[in-house]
């Protein structure tokens, strides 16, 4: 029987792989070459992507670079979402490689958030971190931890050390022995039919009578459209790491084991796919 | 009208919904320009304003005056008050006209309200931060230095999806606890959003006429 730990490396291990293509109106001296890379689901663009834009700087001039920007089929890439969530919500029905289009001009001021450094990415990073332990623990853990444990969560996801990272995760993982989980569990359900990019609320592990709460009550409470109707063929898939995790999953487990270095679960409704 | 104070739901969404109307009702008998807006998949919306500011920049060659006057004025006022022509002699003037948008949106993660903004250009240019900061007063920007937040930083707007500038809301229960409190005590009526977007709102260029704060203290 799988150890539930296991379920944390094969999370924290994910990959895509992906080919970085120059938007083709950028001005080069010569022709780029595509650039493939294999992509960790549970990190960020901007944190893994200096080789690709290395790669292009190669064959531009100076004055025709300014802040990278990715594109796929004519979708800005927001890169503060965690490369899995994109890829599950906008690619995960076409074939691989994942083609990304890599633009260095007209930054879509309208979609992007900028991401001029390291440090932006590292403090939006913290700041998702920290609004997961406000739902789980009002912030008593986080706070409690001294700003070396934090930087030591964050080194750990730029420098892929899963054991590093989880030293200090465990800890936003514990609840009190007389409680059976979390406060509120954090979570995001993403839909590209909706205007609003996500949908967060409020919502406990289990019910008043003590029984756990599943995926499936969570849906049905905060997003019915994604799982009508009960009968018959399920028009959407749930996923979440490229997997559909049964809806009667209890969500106190899937927040301990399925969440993203953020401390979240990043839901995402997608169509099924028509083979 | 009062709610029930358990911890837990000290400031739930309804509650806030319900200052945000009681607000925007004053806003509209002052043309104060806040409106509600919802979100068109859901319950739930967000308070928001928009308005333009001009800054002319005038270079004045009369011998009295210093060579170089600007000022920055809410567009009403502006209109109400036309320059003379025989004051000024102009040399060049360079009009700005900026487009502020505030919203406010409730954090049901840390269950107190958050203020969103942006700025742009009549050609639609975004204004970048320090753009921003650099169009807010002086005694305000000492304020946002010491102000009980830890940066401004920018955010993808929660219902839009956009990017906005945000003023980090894990501080404002610690600053909006206390006016609570003594809110109780003097058995005035209280309207939370009046009262922390009156602390919040000036550090980014935001303010809010006084009669907002006599308003709060009518019986309902």
């Amino acid at each position: 029987m799988t150890d539930d730990k296991d379920v944390l490396r094969d999370v924290w291990f994910g990959r895509i792989p992906t080919c970085f293509t120059l938007y083709q109106d950028e001005i080069t001296e010569r022709e780029a070459e595509p650039y493939y890379l294999l992509l960790p689901r549970v990190s960020y663009l901007t944190l893994v992507t200096d080789k690709v834009k290395k790669h292009f700087q190669k064959v531009m001039r100076q004055e025709d670079i300014s802040e990278i920007w990715f594109e796929y089929e004519g979708t800005p890439l927001k890169w503060h979402y965690p490369i899995g969530l994109l890829f599950d919500l906008l690619a995960s029905s076409s074939a691989l490689p994942w083609n990304i289009t890599v633009h260095f001009k007209s930054f879509p001021e309208k979609d992007l958030l900028h991401c001029p450094s390291k440090d932006v990415i590292e403090a939006h990073f913290m700041s998702c971190v920290k609004e997961a332990d406000a739902l789980k623990h009002k912030s008593q853990v986080i706070n409690e931890m001294q700003k070396k444990d934090h930087k030591q969560l964050w080194m750990g996801l730029q420098n892929d050390r899963f054991d590093q990272f989880w030293a200090i995760n465990r800890k936003l993982m514990e609840y009190p022995a007389e409680e059976n989980g979390f406060r509120y569990i954090p979570f995001r359900i993403y839909q590209t039919t909706t205007e609003r990019p996500f949908i967060q609320k409020l919502f406990r592990p289990m019910a008043a009578d003590g029984q756990l709460h599943t995926l499936g009550d969570l849906l049905k409470e905060v997003c019915p459209s994604a799982i009508a109707p009960e009968d018959g063929e399920r028009k959407n898939q749930v996923m979440i790491h490229g997997i559909e995790p049964m809806l009667e999953t209890p969500l106190q487990w899937l927040s301990e084991h399925l969440s993203y270095p953020d401390n979240f679960l990043h839901i995402s409704i997608i169509p099924q796919p028509t083979d | 009208m009062s709610f029930s104070m358990e911890e837990d739901e000290f400031f739930g969404e309804k509650v806030f919904q319900h200052y945000c109307a009681e607000f925007i009702k004053h806003s509209q008998q002052i043309g104060d320009g806040w409106e509600w807006r919802t979100s068109k998949d859901c319950s739930d919306g967000y308070m928001c304003k928009t308005h333009f500011q001009i800054k002319s920049g005038t270079l004045v060659s009369h011998p009295e005056t210093s060579a170089h006057a600007q000022t920055c004025l809410p567009m009403e006022e502006a209109l109400e008050s036309p320059l003379d022509d025989s004051e000024v002699t102009e040399t060049d003037t360079a009009t700005e006209v900026i487009k502020y948008e505030y919203h406010v949106v409730y954090s049901c993660s840390y269950q107190v309200p958050v203020l969103y903004f942006r700025a742009s250009f009549l050609d639609g240019k975004p204004l970048a931060l320090k753009d921003i900061w650099e169009r807010v007063h002086e005694c305000y920007k000492t304020r946002l230095l010491q102000g009980p937040w830890d940066t401004i930083t920018q955010q993808e707007h929660p219902i839009l999806g956009q990017p906005f500038f945000v003023l980090h809301p894990c501080k404002t229960s610690e600053f909006m606890t206390p006016v609570f409190k003594s809110s109780q005590k003097t058995n005035r009526n209280f309207n939370y959003i009046t009262s922390w977007l009156s602390i919040v709102g000036p550090a980014v260029g935001l303010n809010l006429p006084l009669s907002y704060a006599r308003a709060a203290s009518w019986d309902e």
